[in-house]
């Protein structure tokens, strides 16, 4: 069977109109896919930067996989979220970006997205905060019912994440 | 009969914690430890280290600069749990107290050739303001028990931080029988200057 290290960090994120950003993240595979060692998902800390307006994590990634088919390579799903002195939480944006699939070190920028509601959700956003929330996660990685939505941009979050495979060379695979 | 292949792989990194930027604090000294997984252990080299105190020099660039060297090397028979190096930075508050002023975590490179990293550093924060007053005037400022806790993932869902600074690390590796191994770790990149930046007007 074929190995895929995935070892690297979610960096920060910018461009988010709040600051005291969290990112809630995880990873869905394939079938063929099978984990075996390492979180599949996580939440990260809530920074609020008092440089700039990058907003910084360095949440540690390392995931050991082992598949058997190349089908559903690893997608990782980000929910950004804000926290504010209060303590409540109100979503920033949902992303999603696939795992590379060439070895070595590799600096991603997620882009993020988050649902609009009517123009009363909207106009109540702006002024006590919350807003609508997807139900199910997976339509953050799949693209399968996203016709309903109706969304604006978010800002971005970055990766930074590295890539071991082993013995993708053996079944003839060239990546 | 044939050699047996090689069951383990050696991971060499030498560098130094070069400098720092942390706009608003001065008289700072770091120290660093690596934090790494059960399949490794270190071989040679220092596993930890406490640098000197360094001040903002005098001229326009305001530099913070430890050149401070890392030697380490590890073996492994497993990439999970590539070891990570976590810098703890700390210096003098207003009443001379040592408090510190950043922590960061990043993995070590794993490709052979020369690495620069700058890591962004930050320390954790009280949620109530009356804490975060009494903290600040009786010296005792929150502060991670342990640093490794930052090389994980778990438990830091709970923990709000302030990034107020940036450390740049260099990094050069050298790796045995990580590809005899059958691991491919991509195209050898020299030179490469990877990781966020600090923010346009701080100093590289």
């Amino acid at each position: 069977m074929a190995e895929v290290h995935v070892i690297g960090q979610i960096t920060g994120a910018t461009g988010f109109s709040e600051s005291s950003l969290f990112c809630k993240w995880g990873v869905h595979t394939g079938a063929a896919w099978k984990l075996l060692s390492g979180v599949r998902e996580g939440q990260t800390q809530v920074d609020t930067p008092q440089i700039g307006d990058m907003a910084y994590w360095s949440h540690p990634i390392d995931l050991h996989f082992a598949t058997k088919g190349l089908q559903g390579w690893p997608r990782l799903h980000l929910q950004v979220w804000s926290q504010d002195s209060f303590g409540r939480c109100q979503l920033a944006g949902y992303g999603f970006c696939h795992v590379p699939s060439s070895p070595g070190t590799h600096q991603l920028d997620c882009p993020t997205w988050r649902p609009l509601g009517s123009w009363r959700e909207q106009l109540a956003r702006a002024f006590v905060g919350g807003g609508p929330q997807l139900l199910h996660g997976d339509a953050i990685y799949s693209g399968a019912d996203r016709y309903r939505l109706h969304t604006a941009a978010g800002g971005t979050v970055h990766l930074e994440l590295g890539l071991l495979l082993r013995h993708f060379d053996r079944y003839g695979v060239e990546c | 009969m044939a050699a047996a292949g090689p069951s383990v792989f050696l991971l060499m990194v030498n560098g130094q914690v070069e400098s720092a930027q942390f706009p608003e604090f001065d008289d700072l000294y770091c120290k660093y430890c690596f934090v790494y997984g059960q399949d490794w252990a270190p071989t040679a080299g220092l596993e930890e280290g406490i640098s000197q105190i360094t001040s903002k020099s005098q001229d326009a660039r305001r530099a913070l600069v430890w050149n401070f060297p890392i030697d380490v090397t590890f073996k492994s028979t497993n990439p999970y749990g590539w070891p990570q190096i976590v810098l703890s930075v700390y210096g003098p508050d207003v009443f001379g107290n040592d408090v510190a002023r950043g922590y960061g975590v990043v993995h070590l490179p794993f490709s052979p050739g020369r690495h620069k990293r700058t890591i962004p550093m930050f320390v954790p924060e009280s949620t109530s303001k009356l804490q975060q007053f009494t903290s600040w005037f009786m010296g005792r400022r929150p502060e991670y028990t342990d640093p490794r806790v930052l090389a994980q993932g778990e438990g830091r869902e709970v923990t709000r931080v302030r990034s107020q600074g940036f450390v740049t690390l260099v990094f050069n590796v050298v790796t045995k029988d990580v590809r005899k191994l059958g691991y491919d770790a991509g195209p050898l990149d020299t030179q490469g200057v990877l990781g966020p930046g600090p923010p346009q007007g701080l100093p590289r």
